[in-house]
């Protein structure tokens, strides 16, 4: 079979496209194919970082696993891969924590209601923290002046946080 | 230290002594901390391990607050040795019955203990006799600043201190007490009160914490979120409900006593005539006729049984701990027949160091 793109080279990859209900059948040669914004490569990076519930899984909930960290490929310090992590519910070292970033906040609001530590810290981080603390208190504050309607206050701590915020 | 004192002692928790001891048994505060720069302990190698615990060992050998600590390396010890080790809640289950290279060190008292890679690299624990929650916070403070000055642990300036499981991420804390709501588990007010404390989070759970069915009317009551709350806010929740647990427990032996007094003291009378008399008994009987002598005892009902008499038969009627005593593995049957032995001899000889095991 002959790539339906550029009539030239042996098909390697078949696409199934459905818009609108409408079916759309693609044979394309490997070169095509790429230039058609199909990699092959993350396609099997995908289907081999899946569990099996995710397999089974809808296609609308297949989507919501394409934008979470699955791939992200396995962590290069313990190996841990994300579907591994959601299979086992732990994490394998603190890399993981960075790694996984974009789909914690969710978990953590799950399991905790939130998704900032406010506890103590190892002394090494202590300035770190403080103005951390800063920073999220005055956000409160500004969403607070902002709905008070309080512009001029507003304004005041908008011009506190880009000072914060460029010095760190 | 040799396990031998094990076989008299009770640990300074279990004393019977504190605030609100009747009720309150113990208190207790863990925080899980990791190693920054090496895997988590499901994921390391065998090396790392041994390197990780290499690294704790020196860093308690070093640690300031002069608390001399008996350090065990648990790989090295048996089955029944590290079954003790469980019962006086020096280790976990999951400690115990691992693989690699694990430990766990504890000083005289076994007030302070840490663990060694456990599901993290360390666990400190601190436990204090009755309502002690603040006091053991304020022991672990130093001691947890101290070994961090030698041992930089993993932090993460959005998510705190990290740990292997999501549920133990941030403070890395667990504040518990142990309690004994009798009066609460025979009204069967207690499934109420559970609802209650789940509705702002803190998780009621059996004698030996996640996992474990109550026995004998023993719950632990912990925190359940360890993220976006700073670890004083933590024990301010549990101080804000405790008080109202314990007057309501209490006005409930109260209400007991004014309606079914005779129900009730012959029902205490019993389990202290079969505690005093059996010549077999089950670990699970033997929990519960303790907790109606322990209610016994903290009504006034039975004058010449101490709460610390109490507790030591709470721990040394325990298998590993009955193993121990007699020095060799038992049978469930014949462990049955030790029990009731030791029990008699607790409640006969008020030393209670005299069992025989004729």
């Amino acid at each position: 079979m002959i790539c339906e793109k550029c009539q030239k080279n042996e098909v390697s990859v078949h696409l199934t496209d459905i818009v609108n209900n409408t079916k759309r059948e693609y044979h394309l040669c490997r070169d095509c194919a790429q230039s058609h914004g199909v990699s092959i490569q993350a396609q099997l990076q995908n289907f081999k970082n899946l569990t099996v519930p995710e397999f089974y899984a809808s296609p609308q909930e297949k989507s919501e696993t394409a934008n979470s960290p699955e791939g992200l490929g396995d962590c290069p310090d313990c190996g841990m891969s994300y579907s591994n992590f959601r299979k086992e519910g732990k994490f394998g070292c603190s890399r993981d924590y960075d790694l996984f970033s974009g789909s914690l906040d969710d978990l953590f609001e799950k399991i905790h209601a939130a998704d900032q530590h406010k506890g103590r810290s190892p002394a090494r981080y202590h300035e770190q923290m403080v103005q951390s603390l800063e920073v999220e208190r005055l956000r409160e504050s500004l969403t607070h002046a902002v709905s008070d309607e309080d512009f001029e206050q507003a304004a005041a701590i908008r011009d506190q946080l880009r000072i914060l915020e460029s010095g760190s | 230290m040799s396990l031998d004192n094990f076989k008299t002692n009770i640990g300074e928790w279990l004393q019977g002594t504190g605030p609100d001891a009747d009720l309150v048994i113990s208190s207790r505060v863990r925080l899980a901390r990791n190693l920054a720069n090496s895997p988590f302990t499901s994921v390391s190698t065998e090396d790392q391990s041994k390197a990780v615990s290499e690294r704790i060992e020196t860093a308690l050998q070093r640690l300031d607050g002069g608390l001399p600590l008996h350090v065990m390396e648990l790989e090295k010890k048996d089955v029944v040795e590290r079954q003790v080790l469980v019962e006086r809640h020096l280790v976990s289950h999951d400690l115990a019955t691992g693989s690699g290279s694990r430990l766990v060190a504890f000083d005289e008292a076994e007030s302070f203990s840490v663990m060694g890679n456990e599901e993290d690299h360390l666990r400190l624990q601190v436990m204090k006799s009755g309502y002690q929650l603040e006091e053991a916070w304020s022991q672990m403070c130093p001691l947890e600043r101290s070994l961090e000055e030698d041992l930089q642990f993993a932090f993460h300036s959005k998510y705190g201190y990290l740990t292997a499981c999501p549920t133990n991420v941030g403070t890395g804390l667990r504040a518990s007490v142990m309690l004994h709501l009798p009066a609460m588990v025979i009204t069967g007010q207690i499934e109420e009160m559970t609802r209650a404390a789940t509705k702002i989070h803190l998780a009621v759970r059996g004698l030996f914490g996640e996992g474990t069915e109550a026995q004998g009317d023993f719950f632990q009551m912990s925190n359940q979120r360890t993220l976006g709350l700073s670890e004083e806010q933590v024990l301010e929740n549990i101080a804000s409900v405790l008080p109202n647990i314990i007057v309501y427990e209490r006005k409930l032996r109260d209400e007991l006593l004014e309606r079914r007094r005779e129900r009730i003291e012959d029902r205490i009378g019993r389990a202290f005539g079969i505690l005093s008399h059996a010549r077999v008994i089950t670990s699970k009987e033997a929990l519960e006729r303790l907790s109606l002598v322990r209610l016994g005892v903290a009504m006034g009902f039975l004058d010449d049984v101490s709460m610390n008499q109490i507790n030591r038969m709470f721990l040394h009627s325990q298998p590993g701990h009955l193993q121990s005593l007699v020095g060799e593995p038992l049978t469930t049957e014949d462990r049955d027949r030790k029990r009731a032995d030791l029990l008699r001899s607790i409640l006969g000889d008020t030393s209670g160091e005299g069992f025989s095991s004729s």
